[in-house]
């Protein structure tokens, strides 16, 4: 095995001070407990998407999505989380590393992309209300269309904006204690930073999955 | 790749921690190659509706749209959530949600063939 690789595997699951458990090695228990939060909030999502699947399914008429939601703008939200997906990855690296300049600037360019992706949903949603697509009426162009079009998309999209907005505030108070040089004192001390980190990438990994189910097909 | 939680071995630490910083930067060589991925996927999902034409069943389309997504989300847990190198247990707590996923698919598939 070479040390690359070792040492590769060594950085993305860091040794830490805790005994290893034969079930989940070396994790904390505020990891093991963020991956449970994780799960659960998967299946709420899922639950969503469940329901949005049978409600289009079996409705008599539905419009085309991609001639409605403006997708070039929303491909570039979904950029703009890819990107802040990976400054958030980096600035796990930064705590582990005890880097706290990495750490601070990862934490604030990935607040900043989710603040950007915020911004995009708020614009969507208003010029959608203002072109008819509204939560319990819907019409387009002076037509109307099924009102369910418009109830699942706020409903769905508005879930995981709430996920959104809880990120920002939870990387808000992270980046609070990072300036305080908390996170970069070695040991299990970056720990908080990887969990919010895993919230992160949940919040991006639905949205991979919102994007291509209300939006692309 | 070996699972780093059995790395105990001493010569094995010490290799480990000579070779720190090059793990280093190939965890972010490897951070950045995901990151390009999943934009270059991203820009074929955003192609595919825009070029679909009568010449493309609605069930390819489907298929090839759910197939991207669920390879992204899974490039997401996989490598920035860490989970290739976590032990099996964290990777069933995962895994959970899983199953939604396939009974969104089933549905979608059952509405065209209606």
């Amino acid at each position: 095995m070479d040390s690359g690789h070792v040492a590769a595997a060594d950085h993305a699951a860091p040794q830490t001070s805790l005994p290893e458990d034969p079930h989940f090695g070396h994790a904390t228990g505020g990891k093991v407990g963020m991956w449970i939060f994780i799960a659960q909030d998967g299946m709420s999502f899922g639950g969503l998407l469940f329901a949005y699947g049978i409600l289009r399914g079996s409705a008599a008429s539905w419009p085309v999505p991609t001639e409605i939601l403006g997708i070039p703008l929303t491909a570039l939200a979904t950029f703009i989380l890819i990107c802040s997906s990976l400054s958030m990855v980096f600035a796990v690296a930064a705590a582990q590393e005890r880097d706290q300049a990495g750490l601070v600037r990862g934490l604030l360019v990935t607040i900043f992309g989710g603040l950007c992706f915020l911004g995009i949903q708020v614009w969507e949603y208003t010029h959608l209300v203002h072109a008819g697509i509204g939560l319990t009426q819907c019409s387009w162009e002076g037509e109307p269309v099924n009102s369910l079009f418009g109830s699942t998309f706020y409903a769905v999209t508005g879930f995981h904006g709430m996920h959104v907005t809880a990120g920002v505030i939870y990387l808000s108070c992270i980046l609070r204690g990072a300036l305080k040089g908390k996170y970069t004192q070695g040991g299990d001390s970056g720990s908080p930073v990887e969990l919010v980190g895993l919230f992160w990438h949940f919040v991006d990994l639905v949205w991979i999955l919102v994007f291509t189910f209300i939006y692309l097909l | 790749m070996t699972d780093p939680t059995t790395t105990t071995d001493e010569s094995v630490a010490q290799e480990v921690h000579g070779g720190h910083a090059e793990g280093e930067q190939s965890m972010r060589g490897l951070y950045v190659t995901i990151f390009l991925t999943l934009a270059i996927l991203t820009v074929f999902e955003v192609y595919i509706p825009s070029v679909y034409s009568a010449a493309w069943s609605g069930t390819t389309k489907m298929l090839l749209l759910c197939f991207l997504a669920l390879s992204k989300a899974a490039l997401v847990a996989t490598y920035f959530m860490h989970l290739k190198w976590e032990k099996p247990w964290l990777r069933w707590i995962a895994l959970m949600p899983v199953y939604m996923g396939f009974a969104v698919i089933l549905i979608l598939l059952e509405t065209m063939y209606r």
